[in-house]
């Protein structure tokens, strides 16, 4: 089916390339996640076409490649599908020399990474997930995850309905690692998230946005991108970052083992870490690119925001959520406890 | 009365559908019941070989109490639906032939809107600062802390709404071939109205109720996206539980033993009524 599509796109290719047949680069990515007019760029410098296809996440993204789904040639999976990816071999080592740009890199978030040396996997956008509030009807406001403790909210504040987000926060308020092993440290933050559940209006991965804009909800468990996006257009929106520390989601840029436009993919990853490219994008998307070369283009403003750019303490605090394989059970056991509890 | 054995030419007709029902029905139904017995591995694949163990996982103490409440908000939806469908299935067949067509055409014109919209616009009513809210305070019949969204009673209510339409046009359709005379008749031989309307109405349009629970019980098992949106952290059915097996546990043969246990308990229902329809039939034979 997708080679079926691939070869329609070729003839199409064929048909309006006025001869002369320019190569064309497909890009599995998360929608609104890339500013158009650089993409109009890459295709213009690098006399090709960009085809971008999306998926709205990680899983339905990898289901769909193991379906069989082939042609692509820059993927951005997040950190703990990269490693995913890595072990079932499906991607392919990177050149150094041709992405010469990682060198860029802001090293405080590339140890975070899947793969610290970007032996296969590049960097592209680093988000964290906080809380955002109406500022119009929340008083006493503090920077934490206790927040989800206030009586007063009951009923109108929603956390998201991702186990390891949410489990994620309880273990950061707890002051345990978002990642543990520890069935002990799992079961007191299960009480926790217990003890918030009673306050929420529910579980919530999409409609917190529109809640928190029309005022539905009061308080939202969210990512930083997206409640800006909000923010954008209701100025009683405003994004915290609990201090007891976030986790950051990492998206990277993989080549799948079977691409076929290869040197242009890293051409692709190349152009995104060029600084002044960099910094286009993350005025666009509001999720910061780490780029250390690109901060010094970025608006002072919207680089100091601390929401986008984590404090130096809070990130000291803040990790990013890793696969942890077999060991995923114990978030779904107590997840599914979470979710049963009255 | 004998069956005929059908011709060729009824078999052709009945082949293609027969045919679709096999591939997209009856292939994939058989696929899921399959990989039920087969492992998962943490990537999210299926495993080799063949398991009971996941089977044996379905006796997770989680689950009770999601099974009690799917089967509870159903049998509500089915029992809500069909005493407000009967009265109208029954208003809607005795109407003037005018007004008929357009009491019907009443209740289908809700689905010329999307479903997700409609299931949003209930979202605009039962908002916690809309005016429905407001009106409920006012009437102290709420307070300003109480919420109408999020709670197994609007997931109730949001399902009746969705299904009624499925309830009433099938118990309309047996009021229609129903003969009102037999009331009048019950009535002169001295029934109350009410006590006609049980024994002999209700009787009479026993196939069209019979319709009318399975397409309304059997897709308010299945609910999914109704709990997803209007529902609460204590409102999650079945559906919810596969759809969270399947995108973030990553374990196909868990959701594939759920959705055949969903399956099976779809099944019991239409297979009670085939037998009922069954028994009323040889008992007209004999």
């Amino acid at each position: 089916m997708f080679r079926y599509v691939a070869a329609l796109f070729m003839v199409a290719g064929l048909l309006t390339g006025c001869g002369e047949r320019k190569p064309v680069l497909h890009v599995y990515n998360w929608a609104d996640y890339m500013k158009p007019s650089l993409v109009r760029q890459f295709e213009e410098e690098f006399n090709c076409r960009v085809v971008i296809d999306t998926f709205d996440s990680n899983e339905a993204m990898y289901a769909r490649l193991r379906a069989g789904a082939s042609g692509y040639d820059v993927i951005f999976p997040s950190t703990y599908m990269v490693q995913i990816m890595q072990e079932q071999g499906m991607l392919q080592p990177l050149n150094p020399d041709l992405i010469p740009n990682t060198a860029h890199l802001d090293p405080a978030y590339q140890e975070m990474a899947a793969d610290a040396d970007c032996t296969h996997a590049v960097p592209y956008m680093i988000s964290n997930a906080g809380l955002a509030y109406r500022a119009d009807s929340v008083e006493d406001v503090k920077p934490s995850w206790a927040m989800l403790d206030r009586t007063d909210l009951r009923g109108r504040m929603t956390m998201l309905d991702d186990m390891r987000e949410t489990i994620g926060a309880a273990l950061k308020y707890l002051g345990y690692s978002l990642n543990t092993r520890n069935v002990e440290e799992l079961e007191e933050a299960r009480d926790v998230v217990i003890r918030w559940k009673r306050n929420l209006a529910k579980f919530e991965n999409e409609q917190y946005k529109n809640g928190i804009a029309s005022g539905e909800f009061l308080l939202v468990h969210g990512y930083n991108g997206d409640i800006m996006q909000v923010m954008e257009e209701n100025e009683h929106v405003v994004y915290i970052v609990p201090e007891e520390g976030v986790s950051i989601a990492l998206d990277e840029m993989v080549i799948p083992v079977d691409a076929r436009q290869v040197e242009l993919a890293h051409a692709f990853i190349n152009f995104l870490h060029r600084p002044e490219v960099a910094a286009e994008n993350t005025e666009y998307v509001f999720f910061l690119c780490p780029n250390a070369a690109a901060y010094e283009l970025i608006d002072d403003e919207l680089l100091n925001d601390p929401s986008i750019n984590l404090e130096p303490e809070i990130l000291a605090r803040s990790e990013v959520i890793e696969d942890l394989g077999e060991d995923n059970r114990l978030y779904t056991a107590v997840w599914d406890e979470i979710k049963a509890a009255r | 009365m004998h069956l005929r054995k059908p011709s060729i030419t009824e078999w052709l007709i009945t082949l293609p559908s027969l045919i679709w029902l096999f591939i997209l029905f009856l292939i994939p139904t058989l696929i899921v019941f399959a990989i039920a017995f087969k492992p998962p591995d943490p990537w999210g694949g299926i495993g080799s070989g063949w398991t009971l163990d996941t089977l044996r996982s379905l006796a997770n103490p989680n689950y009770p109490p999601i099974v009690y409440r799917t089967i509870g908000l159903s049998i509500g939806t089915t029992v809500i639906c069909l005493s407000l469908a009967l009265p109208t299935g029954y208003a809607i067949a005795r109407a003037p032939a005018k007004w008929r067509r357009i009491l019907l055409l009443l209740i289908v014109i809700p689905f010329w809107t999307s479903f997700l919209i409609r299931i949003f616009a209930w979202k605009v009513l039962l908002h916690p600062d809309g005016h429905l809210k407001q009106f409920l305070v006012f009437l102290r019949l709420a307070d300003e802390q109480s919420m109408l969204l999020y709670r197994p009673e609007a997931v109730l209510l949001v399902m009746v709404y969705t299904l009624l339409p499925f309830a009433v046009l099938p118990l309309y359709a047996a009021s229609e071939k129903f003969d009102f005379r037999l009331l009048e008749a019950a009535r002169d031989l001295g029934a109350t109205p009410w006590r006609a309307f049980r024994e002999v109405f209700i009787p009479g349009v026993r196939r069209g109720l019979l319709t009318a629970v399975l397409m309304v019980f059997i897709p308010a098992l299945g609910s999914y996206i109704i709990p997803d949106l209007v529902g609460g952290p204590r409102s999650e059915m079945v559906g919810n539980k596969i759809a969270q097996r399947t995108f973030v546990d990553r374990n196909l043969p868990h959701a594939s033993a759920l959705s055949a246990g969903l399956t099976l308990a779809v099944m019991a229902p239409m297979l009670v009524v085939l037998m009922l329809q069954g028994r009323r039939r040889d008992a007209l034979e004999t």
